[in-house]
């Protein structure tokens, strides 16, 4: 049957969480560095949500395809996907932050260069 | 009511519905979100003073449940004691800070509402109980602290901001993703259950979930070197908002690693190596800083590492009992007095250290100003000062001599670079003129100062240590400080009379050479302290002092245990200090000797630890029965008093702080409170007395005390300055009490308290009389005097008698002294120290002579004509030392019986003195052939050097006796190449170069802080799985 | 030389990354915690979605928190974009430069409404269906930034935007407190009756708060994608 589905996925997620990490070490650029902080964030988000998959689940909502009886023999586990829904929130809500302050930044100085920020020092 | 009241929910009902009616209550009136937030902050503050009362009372931790279900179901909070004094002192630094920051708050309700929610958030990262919670809480704060740290505009506010960001996205992913693995491994999110089921984190899920969020908190705690992104923030935010960020949220971080410690427990070297490197290294980088919220920030950051390394110390120990103390200590003390000093430097608004002399000229504020430092120093009487005492007792009791060491290296960083933006505070040269900062914006500073002295107290009786009698010299200065408008006179008078009731009084109990002390230093000190009556300009806040001083010395002669001998010791330091740093030329001297004397103290506090471990028990009377393992203690608080009394090589504090304090203060550091480190000498001897290795170590020492006799004569013959001489006389002399301590027999000590009450007469009388010249004169130069004898009758016979009587010339007491030590070095066959005793006894009257000569005879300046006698207030003291310096001399068993008694026990049960008993000696001694020997000997020296000097000048002018020294200061000056002087300043320059080169670390690119970050975590990583027991192990 | 660092960082995690990708095993049971609320949330609350039942309810002091920070995120951004007299002064001629296209414009008028529905749908059945507030005001909010790119002279009301989403926020705290009171506890869904389980009024407070939610976080996140705008 070869690799377990959630096995893909939290590679994936970790690879995602890699490319973001050499984007933000890599680009100068303000903007390019924001997008690998979401890329991050979406990676360990894919990773949570791995974690939580139980083999042959399915979405722990008790509908008619999965009555409650069968729930804890047939769902995912839930506290993950729980977890994840905060976790969307609140990584939009730091994005939309350095956005704000990204717009700043290029405002003072006319520019998104990182290399551009160094006032204090030392 | 007050049951529903004492529920921590309602902190946060408050804070986020209080949040999200801000903007509601915008639209009805621009007043009202002011109001809100004014009535939320400050209900969560009485709800959690009602939570703290409610728990400390008796209660127990209190728990709030959420969704009517219980944990591990559905998210609780708790209130314990822990939670309860974080949460309150948190809260009531967010109210005072609001009050700081009320301008920028209420321009705008954004403001307002971030504030609250943040303070709202800190509070969860403390009670919350479910990991995820406290990820959500850790957002909530970091959201809120980017947001107001929006509100500065200036371009470097807003890079710092930036980078700030950076650095914490990266730190809470590792949060998160760490703890949904721990749910992964663990099948709970409540962090009870983990804690109890943390068997379960194994494997390499498990180990990368633990390391993950552990070093997201040590990340957020801004651990060196990944921690420039902090740095920047501290240096640009608003001080309000770098405040709250340097005490409020690390209070958060720091509470959330407390309450997860459990699940570290393998990883608590990591945590204390981590910690460790941060506390030495920010210290450290500390001492470069020319920006005031920079070097701030290195000290927070330094602070909160302190705490962790406490933390995880005292966790590793199993001295869990003494982490209230400790950790609490450090903690409180931290975020009092670095909010403080944070709003401090918001209200003076001056970015650049040089630039604090715009306070100068404010005693208030300076007053505040180095209370804060004071406490941040971890310096008497503040919780830091209770808590460094207790870590290092239990370090030396775990036999962990390295962390003491970094303890006391870093401290001595800290206060190095603390105490030099006080002296720029001080120094008044700023262009800018006074500055006068409003009551009302100084508040929250002021209320910083009384919650410190508060918890100060608190912190000493729970470290056993309150009691009126080890805090009356402080309850007298503080009641002096009343007093501060009367006349400069009135102050005196008032200050020796309540030194001398409270002196009687506490006194009373004192026992042994304790009492021999007592009898000598506070009638001494008073008398010394009497001169000061001749000052009539007003000083502001120097009685104070002295009398914080002089009871500080009675107090520390009465100690029965090393804490309270600590306490004192250092009160007695840092009134001298600010006493010194009171005349403008003394400021850099008196920095230089606050370093000294407070590297002294922390080798006495190592030295007091291992003597503690040793012994078993901090009583001092343990040290006479100390066995060898005391041995090390005694090196290091042998090595500690030294540096205190000046001896050579460590003595490059002395001559400046000597010459260039107050006149009167000058006497009384040189007469009474050198005498302090010979009473410690005493003491720390019990120890040696008992161990072989000690009395090695007491011949060491005996070289030590007569070297720098030996060097201390050699560099006052070189001075010019009257007062330089008298201050390097002064450490000769007590060189010679060194030897004498270091004797370890019956006859050495007897003759070193001979020696400590003749020096303490003699140059009572010579400062003193100095002073007078200087008051009259106006000049301290040797040659630009002369025949003054003729002007100052009483100034000169004082003087003289003083001289006769320290240069060891009969009839006088010092000749006593001086025959006493030379017969008990030969009596322990110290014969090449007998030989340099004699030598410097021969230099000591050359400089002496000069003294005498070319202030008092010699020809007589023609502006010296109407040059007047001294005041009466500097000669009644004067003439009160001669004549005891008389009665030593002409009744010498006055005085020698009580000291024979007093220290005939010490020695009855050790070691027995076997040569002739003093009777013998004192009845044996006739006075005349030896006198005639001792004439004749230095009249053969001085003609010796008379003829070597006719030899050398040949065919020159007529000689004088000015040209005389002339002639011999190039003779010893290859002798006396400042060594020690180009020692301490190569030492000094290679910690600022040491502390320039790491600081190369922080370039200020975001990006880079970032891969700091990222690397850190690695490290972290692998240091907590793979090497996690070496690292424990040491 | 950065670069040399930055590989050997991302190696590094690379590392650690793949021990713990080598160490994992796919479960096949669920946790004890899961269990319960797999069993609890459709008996006991009443809601056919257990991720829901959790998120609201279990974990509400988690939501609340997370309100709080979107509340804040668009309080931040408010200060940090409000811009001061006399800045941004090229911004006229770039709005006139570049209008959206014909496609851009018609195309809106077509799918936003349903865009609207659509959102409101997902809001609204959080409790029976995958969706929730969080979701379907997301929905919202992409429909408006599509409004905003389609009309850039649209003018979002921002007092009534901030008046909604604080008297949401307002209520959703008094809806926890009526917990306390009414049941067990700050945030218990107790308080309205349970209702038959996948009915559409149904799991007690659990469709209001997420309804509350909905129009909270669409309320924020309008605000949010505006401010960026101007």
């Amino acid at each position: 049957m070869g690799l377990p589905v959630s096995h893909i996925l939290l590679a994936t997620g970790f690879l995602l969480v890699l490319i973001g990490l050499w984007g933000l070490l890599t680009h100068r650029n303000i903007l390019r560095i924001i997008i690998g902080f979401s890329l991050i964030d979406t990676g360990l988000h894919i990773v949570m949500v791995a974690s939580g998959y139980v083999t042959g689940g399915t979405a722990p909502i008790a509908d008619k395809a999965l009555p409650i009886g069968e729930a804890t023999l047939r769902a995912v586990d839930p506290v993950p996907s729980a977890l994840v829904v905060t976790a969307i929130v609140i990584g939009f809500s730091v994005t939309a932050v350095m956005l704000a302050f990204a717009i700043r930044l290029y405002d003072a100085k006319k520019t998104l260069s990182i290399d551009a920020f160094t006032e204090s020092k030392w | 009511m007050v049951e529903g009241l004492s529920q921590p929910l309602n902190i946060f009902l408050l804070g986020l519905g209080g949040g999200f009616l801000i903007p509601l209550l915008y639209r009805f009136g621009k007043q009202l979100p002011g109001i809100a937030f004014v009535i939320s902050l400050g209900g969560m503050t009485v709800i959690s003073a009602i939570c703290l009362l409610s728990v400390l009372s008796g209660g127990g931790a209190i728990d709030s449940y959420t969704a009517g279900a219980m944990p591990p179901y559905s998210i609780n909070l708790r209130l314990g004691p822990w939670e309860g004094v974080f949460a309150f002192s948190v809260n009531i630094i967010a109210v005072l800070g609001a009050w700081h920051l009320w301008e920028r708050l209420r321009a705008s309700y954004a403001v307002l509402l971030l504030y609250l929610i943040l303070v709202m958030g800190i509070n969860g990262m403390i009670m919350t109980r479910d990991l995820f919670n406290l990820f959500v809480f850790l957002e909530i704060v970091s959201i809120a602290t980017y947001g107001l740290l929006g509100t500065e505009r200036t371009p470097a506010a807003l890079s710092a901001g930036f980078k700030y960001i950076m650095a914490t996205v990266l730190a809470s992913s590792f949060f998160l993703v760490g703890s949904v693995l721990l749910y992964h491994v663990t099948g709970t999110l409540n962090i009870d259950q983990m804690i109890e089921q943390r068997a379960a984190i194994t494997g390499p899920i498990g180990m990368a979930a633990l390391m993950f969020v552990l070093s997201c908190l040590i990340v957020e705690l801004k651990p060196f070197p990944a921690n420039g992104w902090g740095l920047d923030v501290y240096e640009t935010a608003p001080a309000g908002v770098a405040a709250l960020v340097s005490v409020g949220v690390s209070a958060g971080v720091f509470f959330a690693l407390f309450k997860l410690l459990p699940i570290f427990e393998q990883q608590l070297g990591v945590i204390a190596l981590s910690a460790g490197l941060t506390f030495v290294f920010s210290n450290l980088v500390g001492l470069r800083q020319s920006k005031v919220q920079r070097m701030l920030g290195y000290s927070s950051i330094a602070q909160m590492a302190l705490a962790v390394l406490a933390l995880a110390l005292l966790t590793e120990l199993g001295a869990e009992a003494s982490l209230p103390l400790v950790v609490g200590g450090i903690f409180l003390n931290h975020l009092f007095a670095k909010a403080g000093l944070f709003w401090l430097a918001g209200i003076i608004n001056r970015q650049q250290i040089r630039d604090w002399g715009a306070v100068a000229a404010r005693p208030s504020v300076l007053f505040a100003f180095a209370v804060l430092l004071i406490a941040i120093s971890g310096l008497p009487p503040f919780p830091s000062f209770w808590a460094k005492w207790e870590l290092v007792m239990q370090l030396a009791e775990g036999r962990l001599y390295f962390w003491i060491g970094v303890l006391l290296v870093g401290s001595l960083f800290e206060v190095t670079y603390m105490f030099r933006w006080f002296r720029q505070a001080i120094r008044g040269e700023s262009r800018e003129g006074g500055f006068t900062p409003a009551l009302s914006r100084m508040l929250p500073v002021y209320i910083c100062v009384g919650i410190l002295a508060a918890s100060g107290y608190y912190a000493a009786t729970r470290a056993g240590a309150a009691s009126i009698w080890l805090f009356a010299p402080l309850y007298i200065g503080g009641f002096l400080c009343l007093f501060e408008r009367l006349p400069a006179r009135a102050r005196c008078a008032l200050m020796l009379l309540a030194v001398l009731l409270v002196g009687i009084w506490m006194g009373r109990d004192v026992d042994g050479i304790s009492q021999l002390f007592a009898a000598l230093l506070l009638p001494g000190g008073l008398v010394v302290a009497s001169a000061g009556l001749y000052r009539v300009d007003p000083r502001p806040g120097y009685y104070p002092l002295m009398a914080v001083l002089l009871l500080a010395i009675v107090c520390l002669l009465g100690a029965s245990t090393s804490l309270e001998f600590f306490f004192c010791w250092e009160l007695i330091t840092l009134s001298s200090y600010f006493l010194i740093s009171m005349r403008r030329e003394a400021r850099g001297h008196a920095l230089r000797f606050l370093i000294f004397s407070l590297a002294s103290a922390f080798l006495l506090l190592a030295g007091f630890g291992i003597a503690t471990a040793a012994n078993g028990t901090v009583a001092l009377a343990a040290f006479e029965i100390a066995g060898p393992d005391a041995a090390a203690a005694f090196a290091l608080l042998a090595i500690g008093l030294l540096i205190k009394a000046g001896a050579v090589g460590v003595h490059v504090w002395l001559p400046g702080t000597y010459a260039e304090a107050d006149d009167d203060l000058s006497a009384m550091l040189s007469a009474v409170v050198s005498k302090v480190a010979m009473f410690g000498l005493f003491m720390v001897t019990y120890i040696a007395i008992r161990s072989e290795l000690g009395l090695d170590l007491a011949y060491v020492m005996g070289w030590i005390g007569v070297l720098t006799t030996v060097a201390g004569a050699l560099m006052a013959l070189q001075q010019d300055d009257v007062k330089r001489m008298l201050a390097y006389s002064s450490m000769s002399q007590i060189g010679y009490i060194v030897t004498a301590i270091a004797l370890m027999s019956h006859l050495g000590w007897v003759t070193a308290l001979y020696l400590v009450a003749n020096h303490l007469m003699v140059k009572g009388i010579l400062f003193l009389a100095v002073a007078g010249i200087i008051l009259r004169a106006g000049t301290r130069r040797l040659d630009a005097c002369g025949g003054l004898a003729r002007n100052m009758p009483f100034t000169f016979a004082a003087a003289v008698i003083a001289l006769i009587s320290m240069s060891g010339l009969p009839p006088l007491a010092g000749f006593g002294g001086k025959w006493l030590l030379l017969s008990a070095m030969m009596d322990r066959g110290w014969y090449g120290l007998v030989a340099l005793g004699v030598l410097a006894t021969l230099i000591g009257l050359l400089y002496m002579f000069r003294l005498g000569y070319s202030v008092f005879l010699g020809p007589a300046r023609p502006t010296h004509q109407e040059v007047r006698e001294a005041p009466a207030a500097l000669l009644v003291p004067q003439f009160l030392l001669v004549t005891a310096i008389l009665v030593l001399s002409f009744f010498p068993k006055l005085f020698m019986e009580p000291i024979s008694a007093a220290i005939d026990p010490q020695f009855a049960s050790t070691l027995v003195w076997e040569g002739m008993s003093l009777e013998l000696i004192y009845g044996t001694w006739n006075p005349v052939p030896v006198m005639a020997v001792s004439v004749a000997i230095a009249a053969v020296g001085l003609g010796l050097m008379w003829f070597l000097y006719r030899v050398g000048r040949v065919g020159s002018a007529a000689p004088g006796v000015t040209r005389f020294y002339g002639f011999y200061k190039p003779v010893f000056a290859p002798i006396l190449t400042p060594y020690a002087y180009a020692f301490w300043r190569g030492i000094s320059g290679l910690v600022a170069n040491a502390a320039g080169l790491v600081a190369r670390i922080y370039g200020g690119n975001g990006q880079v802080y970032a891969l700091y970050v990222l690397y850190y975590v690695a490290a972290i990583y692998f240091l907590g799985t793979v090497f996690a027991p070496e690292i424990s192990s040491f | 030389m950065k670069r040399t660092f930055d590989l050997l960082a991302l190696m590094l995690f690379g590392f650690i990354f793949a021990t713990v990708i080598a160490g994992y095993v796919e479960r096949d049971s669920l946790s004890a915690l899961a269990q319960y609320y797999l069993e609890a949330v459709p008996r006991d609350l009443g809601a056919q979605n257990v991720v829901t039942g959790i998120l609201i309810t279990y974990r509400g002091f988690d939501t609340l928190g997370e309100v709080a920070v979107l509340f804040m995120v668009a309080a931040s951004v408010g200060i940090l974009l409000a811009s001061g007299a006399g800045e941004r002064p090229d911004e006229v001629g770039r709005d006139a430069a570049a209008g959206p296209s014909e496609l851009v414009i018609s195309g809106a008028e077509v799918i936003l409404p349903m865009i609207f529905l659509f959102g409101a749908y997902v809001i609204l059945n959080g409790h029976l269906s995958a969706g929730g507030g969080f979701q379907g005001g997301a929905v919202v909010a992409s429909g408006v930034m599509l409004l905003l790119i389609a009309r850039p002279s649209t003018l979002v009301n921002h007092g009534f935007l901030s008046v909604t989403e604080s008297l949401a926020g307002v209520v959703y705290v008094t809806l926890g407190i009526l917990g306390i009171v009414f049941a067990g506890g700050f945030l218990d869904s107790h308080i309205m009756p349970r209702g038959e389980l996948g009915a559409f009024i149904s799991a007690g407070a659990i469709p209001v708060i997420s309804a509350l939610l909905g129009i909270k976080v669409g309320a924020e996140l309008s605000v949010v994608i505006d401010r960026f705008r101007s």
